[in-house]
């Protein structure tokens, strides 16, 4: 190893500006090169950025204060809340999106691309300021919160607010993923499908919506978590039933860091295994 | 039978007019053009996935300008097959016959196998289409559109994807399936060969419209335009009588066998006796000035017409004995022999570069 090591420097050496060599790196270098070896370390940094206060919040959690706030009704209710409001904001995504999702992949419309451009607008726009526009659109004193009203949904302070404010900025993650999976897929094969027999309706369900089915499946997790992870548009436009997001600010903000900690790491927990579910999914997509 | 009226077609910057043709029921029909002539959007309206901007389709005496695909009788197989990849081989045999319902299953079920033997593909129904080889590929598209009993075949370059010799195989098994399922084919192509082999009516296609129809030998032959006799450019194409002359080899079975044209006589390799198409390509015909000695084996003495200067490459129109061919040679190589118009050479060729079909 050592003679490997020694041959790895000279080579390094003889070609890098300083011929005494650089240590660890210069037997690396000498076999990808320093800029490649720079990238490496470069990316590493980041890396480590992202994982490291990950890992610093999960171990900083012990076991029975988990438990604890697994008992703790509050923090229970708040994940629960935002489990169920995020699964139903993305079933109006899933729903309302598809069709969408399949009309921008399919057809040359007039305007299309405007379509496109404002769909993406949500991701660019903070937070809070979706909020604060959320609330004007769907206050009780706008028109259409007070139609909404008088049809009996309360939205804003009530937890239709909150599946309103997860659908503004998750829906543009769930068509992005679902029109590009359409995309993917041959139109050629729907014409084939057609003349076998299919009505457009049938070779699109048999075909096309299957082919992309996994697409469609990860942008729906990828909206899914983000709208667990909403904050900034929720709390302006319901502050209470109070989110898990919501929560743990309230936490960090009346009693201090400590009583974030556990609620904050449970919901660590829930984002970590979605996540885990689309890598699952991506790859096989891929290939 | 499948019939257009005036058919036009505007797709984006390109556009058809007035397409007229007929293909009588259980003919095979091929239309011919340059690639980007339009050939796959003209299927595509004929199948119901474009409508046409004026003009009549009818299918087999249904007039189905407005019907959707589903409704028209066709299978199609495109260039790419485009089979369907969630699908194992047997799914996409059977696809075109599920909706048939209960009590169709066993029929269905059948179908598929009766399909399978047919092209030879039995042992990989059950296998999924990646790592298909593309001559299978092709022969499930095939068995796949044929399936539900289409009236119409509609195919799109299907034999371009594959290498030339199994092109041959496939060439023969299409005309033989197409006569046992008693279908009439529309098949287009931008390869000779196919439209001299397979077509009983040929189309051509160019600058939106169809420059010259009719049986693919008279139109080879006797092109109508300056553009199709430039198009169908691969070469001469003369219609003799081949002679055996040994016995048969390899696999398929050739033979060594004289190949009669007018007043000439070629040495060539041959897979059948009795009439038929050879193609000579111009660059396959070696021109010289020795005089022709001994017996012609394959040299023979010609006629030089007239010469046409295509940059560095110089065709030498023949006269051989009254059969006109026409050579390619380098223009450098034209000069060196100082060639000229009403000059007598030599021309020779070897027996393999003769293609028959």
């Amino acid at each position: 190893m050592e003679g490997n090591d020694a041959a790895g420097a000279r080579e390094a050496g003889s070609g890098g500006p300083h011929p005494a060599g650089r240590g660890i790196f210069a037997p690396v270098a000498a076999r990808i090169g320093w800029f490649r070896l720079g990238s490496v370390l470069l990316g590493a940094l980041l890396v480590l950025f992202v994982v490291g206060p990950l890992l610093r919040l999960l171990l900083g959690a012990p076991a029975s204060e988990l438990a604890g706030a697994l008992l703790d009704a509050e923090v229970r209710d708040a994940i629960v809340l935002t489990v169920l409001t995020a699964s139903a904001a993305t079933v109006l995504a899933v729903v309302l999106g598809v069709p969408l999702a399949y009309a921008l992949a399919r057809l040359r419309f007039p305007g299309s691309r405007l379509v496109r451009g404002i769909l993406d607008l949500p991701i660019v726009i903070p937070h809070p300021v979706a909020g604060i526009a959320l609330l004007l659109f769907l206050g009780r004193h706008s028109p259409v919160g007070g139609v909404l009203a008088r049809m009996g949904l309360e939205v804003v302070s009530h937890v239709p607010g909150i599946v309103a404010a997860m659908l503004f900025v998750s829906a543009p993650l769930l068509v992005n993923g679902a029109r590009e999976a359409f995309a993917s897929v041959d139109p050629k094969l729907e014409r084939v499908a057609r003349t076998l027999g299919d009505s457009g309706w049938m070779a699109f369900r048999r075909v096309t919506l299957p082919l992309a089915a996994r697409g469609i499946l990860a942008g729906a997790l990828l909206a899914w978590g983000r709208a667990v992870s909403e904050f900034g548009a929720i709390v302006i436009l319901t502050y209470h039933p109070k989110v898990a997001s919501v929560l743990i600010f309230d936490r960090f903000t009346l009693y201090g860091l400590s009583a974030a900690i556990p609620a904050a790491v449970l919901l660590l927990l829930v984002a970590l295994g979605v996540f885990l579910l689309l890598r699952v999914l991506e790859p096989a997509e891929e290939r | 039978m499948i019939r257009l009226d005036g058919v036009a077609l505007a797709l984006g910057s390109f556009r058809l007019h007035d397409v007229s043709l007929e293909i009588p029921s259980g003919g095979y029909g091929l239309i011919i053009g340059p690639t980007g002539s339009g050939k796959t959007s003209l299927l595509e309206c004929i199948a119901g996935h474009v409508a046409p901007a004026s003009g009549r389709i009818a299918l087999n005496g249904r007039d189905v300008t407005a019907e959707p695909p589903e409704r028209r009788g066709i299978g199609f197989v495109y260039q790419a097959y485009h089979l369907f990849p969630h699908h194992s081989v047997r799914e996409n045999i059977a696809y075109g016959l599920a909706r048939r319902g209960r009590g169709h299953e066993a029929a269905a079920r059948k179908r598929v196998e009766d399909l399978a033997a047919l092209f030879g593909i039995g042992p990989l129904l059950d296998r999924g289409i990646r790592g298909l080889s593309g001559g299978e590929q092709q022969r499930v598209a095939l068995a796949r559109a044929l399936a539900p009993r289409p009236g119409i075949l509609l195919l799109d370059e299907p034999l371009a994807a594959v290498d030339p010799a199994l092109r041959r195989t496939l060439r023969r098994e299409l005309r033989q399936i197409q006569a046992q399922e008693g279908v009439t084919v529309l098949h287009v192509t931008h390869d000779v060969e196919d439209a001299l082999r397979l077509g009983d009516e040929v189309a051509v296609l160019a600058d939106g419209g169809v420059i010259q129809r009719g049986p693919p030998e008279e139109v080879f032959r006797y092109p109508k335009t300056p553009f199709v006799a430039q198009f169908l450019d691969a070469g001469n194409v003369l219609r003799g009588t081949v002679t055996r002359q040994g016995p048969s080899e390899g696999d398929p079975p050739r033979f060594a066998a004289t190949f009669r044209t007018g007043g000439l006589v070629f040495d060539v390799v041959a897979e059948r006796e009795g009439a038929t198409h050879v193609l000579v390509r111009p660059e396959d015909l070696l021109i010289t000035r020795d005089p022709v000695v001994g017996p012609p084996r394959n040299r023979f003495g010609a006629r030089i017409e007239r010469l046409e200067r295509r940059g560095p490459v110089t065709l030498a129109h023949l006269d051989a004995s009254g059969t006109p061919l026409v050579a390619s040679i380098t223009s450098q190589t034209a000069e060196e022999l100082g060639l000229a118009a009403a000059m007598t050479v030599a021309v020779g060729l070897k027996a393999t570069a003769v293609h028959l079909f």
